[in-house]
């Protein structure tokens, strides 16, 4: 066995290790980082398959944003276990039908009819020098325009949606906003308004009594 | 140097153990460097700060304190590990491990001068962004873990403060890249060959700023420690932890310091190109400077202004902190990839070839 | 391009020893006394009275989910620019088009107040 089929089984090993403790464990948090940890084996599988961009980007993206809110929301909802467990009989054959439909489809895509090598050919192994990520930019950005901009659609309504679901202004009871452009557009006129006044003259009565109190 | 000890060792034993143990080499030599360096930047911090402030810093334990940062060490490593009855205890001692796994695992990517670069890959920035932004996780999961009110509000605060900060820093990121046109960060220091004026600190200036000061934000340093504010909530995340637990989330955190330095000097300001290259007189009277030194004394000024910032900036309150990171940063960057793209597209500069 | 990433796996697994040694060596050579009171939750001096985990203002998850987007937005972003002259013009075109979208969402985010913190 070459070392890196080793490396490859060690991260496949992994990464299914870490899926079965994720859906397992009982702690939310706990599971939340065990797919943590899927997810970073998964990115070293990639990597092993030279695929470089991907491998990082689903770190980035999955490990560094996605897994982040999962971990908020995770965290810090304190979800009671016992009331969430209710329902399990009752939802189990629906759940496991699911199950069975995805799994289904999973295999009518990358089943045996479809995968293995004679099928995809032997990846290409490269030098030091080769871009994988040029290699990915070049058709995405030109032949794959339309998808790409897509995406972009998709963003748009990703931030539509959250801040349509989650935003809620309290009102100025509630809360104390600022407005900084505001404070820094003020000028000196706006709040300070210089009035001229006519010298008002005491009678100068305490230097009359030190000059005496020298005098004495 | 490190290819001839592989060969050297490749004579007597199989070849993988002699790759290995040359790759163990060369991380001792990049760690240990840096572990020394985290050490003697928490003694420059405190003599900085002293002077700044007119007092006299540590300066008892050996001549001017200079054994200070060992004998911290020492007393850290006798210190109890206090476990907390509340909290999570996998989790409690995870965190740590989670701060600083990936503060040195991007080290391995890090050129140091020409051809010094343990593992020179294609995606070097991608994969300096990528495992920089799983720090997160230390700051998220101790704060948790540590069932504790204080560990939690700072977790929650630095954490937001952490993402916020990175999507301004990858912004800046990219319009670097557009200015390189390679991710290898190798390559992206050769492209500012050629004297001071090819450093992208120029047409990049606004970029410079914004990554460094996000920069700033994500290593929660001061003005933007309110993660940590010790007057309002005692120390933040790490309050539960103690001993050798605390000092690895502080070296964690020192560590990240160093590479955003690191960083920054690698893509703005030149990397190992001596800032004399191309001026007649000034080029050939240091030209005996070895590039590693020249890329030294960048990071080293650079981390002068993070404790420069400590002792001048009060801590910005966190409705301002998160303004300047959304409504200033970002747009700012957003507008900075547009100018870079036009600038590309008429080629203006010697920037752009 | 795998000989490249060898030492990235060797520093990986050399950064959690850094991890863990330490804590080990801490938890051999300090002393263990643990008392009811040095295990509680810091809180100044005072009994903690509540389980710390709470819930906590719903602009936290929105932050978060922005992150969520404007990170895949970097991530589409770095591999157009350094591929900006493969591409052409059409490729500057169809970026442009793209961050035009994504700012109109911020410039929505940014009228609605999704931004402010009081």
């Amino acid at each position: 066995m070459s070392f890196e089929q080793l490396v490859f089984y060690a991260f496949a090993g992994i990464s299914s290790l870490a899926a079965l403790m994720m859906i397992t464990v009982r702690n939310p948090v706990k599971a939340a980082l065990w797919l943590v940890l899927t997810f970073i084996s998964a990115a070293g599988v990639w990597l092993l398959a030279e695929s470089e961009f991907l491998g990082l980007v689903l770190i980035l993206v999955y490990v560094g944003a996605v897994m982040v809110l999962f971990l908020f929301v995770v965290m810090m909802l304190d979800i009671n276990l016992a009331e969430m467990k209710e329902g399990f009989a009752q939802y189990a054959p629906v759940g496991a039908l699911v199950a069975l439909v995805v799994f289904g489809l999973i295999y009518l895509v990358v089943g045996p009819e479809h995968f293995g090598l004679d099928k995809t050919g032997l990846p290409v192994t490269h030098g030091p020098d080769y871009s994988n990520t040029k290699e990915i930019a070049v058709p995405l950005y030109t032949q794959h325009a339309y998808a790409f901009v897509l995406a972009a659609v998709l963003l748009l309504v990703g931030i539509v949606a959250a801040i349509a679901l989650t935003l809620r202004r309290r009102g100025p009871r509630d809360a104390l906003y600022q407005d900084i452009d505001a404070q820094v557009r003020v000028r000196a006129e706006d709040r300070l308004t210089m009035v001229k006044m006519a010298p008002e003259v005491e009678p100068d009565v305490s230097s009359k009594n030190e000059e005496e109190e020298g005098a004495k | 140097m490190f290819e001839t000890l592989q060969h050297w060792l490749s004579t007597w034993m199989w070849d993988w153990l002699a790759v290995l143990i040359t790759i163990l080499i060369q991380a001792v030599v990049i760690i240990l460097p840096l572990m020394l360096v985290v050490a003697y930047l928490t003694y420059a911090e405190r003599k900085v700060i002293a002077y700044m402030q007119v007092r006299m810093g540590p300066n008892r334990v050996g001549p001017y304190g200079l054994l200070q940062p060992i004998a911290d060490a020492v007393k850290l490593l006798f210190k109890e590990v206090v476990l907390p009855s509340q909290s999570n205890i996998y989790l409690f001692l995870i965190a740590p491990v989670l701060a600083i796994a990936p503060a040195i695992a991007v080290w391995a990517a890090i050129p140091f001068a020409e051809g010094w670069v343990v593992a020179d890959i294609d995606a070097g920035v991608l994969y300096v962004l990528a495992i920089s932004s799983i720090t997160v996780y230390g700051v998220v999961v101790s704060g948790w873990a540590s069932n504790s009110k204080y560990a939690f509000l700072g977790a929650l605060r630095s954490s937001a403060q952490k993402i916020s900060y990175e999507i301004a820093m990858g912004f800046a990121l990219v319009t670097v890249l557009m200015v390189a046109d390679t991710m290898n960060l190798t390559q992206i220091v050769e492209g500012q060959k050629g004297g001071i004026w090819h450093w992208y600190l120029i047409p990049l200036l606004p970029m410079f700023v914004v990554y460094f000061i996000s920069g700033v934000a994500e290593t929660n340093r001061a003005p933007f420690d309110i993660a940590e504010g010790e007057s309002e909530i005692v120390a933040g995340f790490h309050v539960e932890y103690s001993g050798m637990a605390f000092a690895v989330f502080f070296l964690a955190e020192y560590a990240m310091m160093i590479l955003i330095s690191y960083m920054t000097a690698i893509m703005f300001l030149g990397g190992w190109w001596s800032p004399f290259e191309g001026i007649p007189v000034l080029e050939t009277l240091f030209a005996w400077v070895p590039g590693f030194w020249w890329l030294a004394l960048k990071v080293a000024f650079l981390l002068f202004t993070f404790l420069w910032f400590r002792a001048t900036f009060p801590r910005y309150r966190y409705d301002q902190l998160m303004r300047l990171g959304w409504k200033v940063f970002i747009p700012l960057t957003i507008v900075w990839v547009f100018v870079v793209m036009l600038l590309h597209y008429y080629k203006v500069g010697p920037w752009f070839n | 391009m795998l000989e490249n990433y060898l030492p990235i796996l060797v520093f990986v697994v050399l950064g959690i020893l850094f991890g863990v040694g330490p804590i080990v060596v801490g938890y051999l050579l300090g002393p263990q006394k643990p008392d009811d009171e040095k295990l509680s939750p810091y809180e100044c001096g005072f009994e903690a009275f509540e389980d710390a985990r709470m819930k906590f203002d719903v602009r936290f998850y929105l932050v978060a989910i922005l992150f969520i987007i404007f990170d895949l937005e970097i991530a589409f972003l770095f591999p157009w620019a350094v591929v900006l002259d493969e591409i052409g013009t059409f490729g500057l075109v169809s970026m442009a088009v793209f961050l035009a979208l994504l700012v109109v969402g911020f410039i929505y985010e940014w009228r609605k107040g999704a931004l402010e913190w009081e």
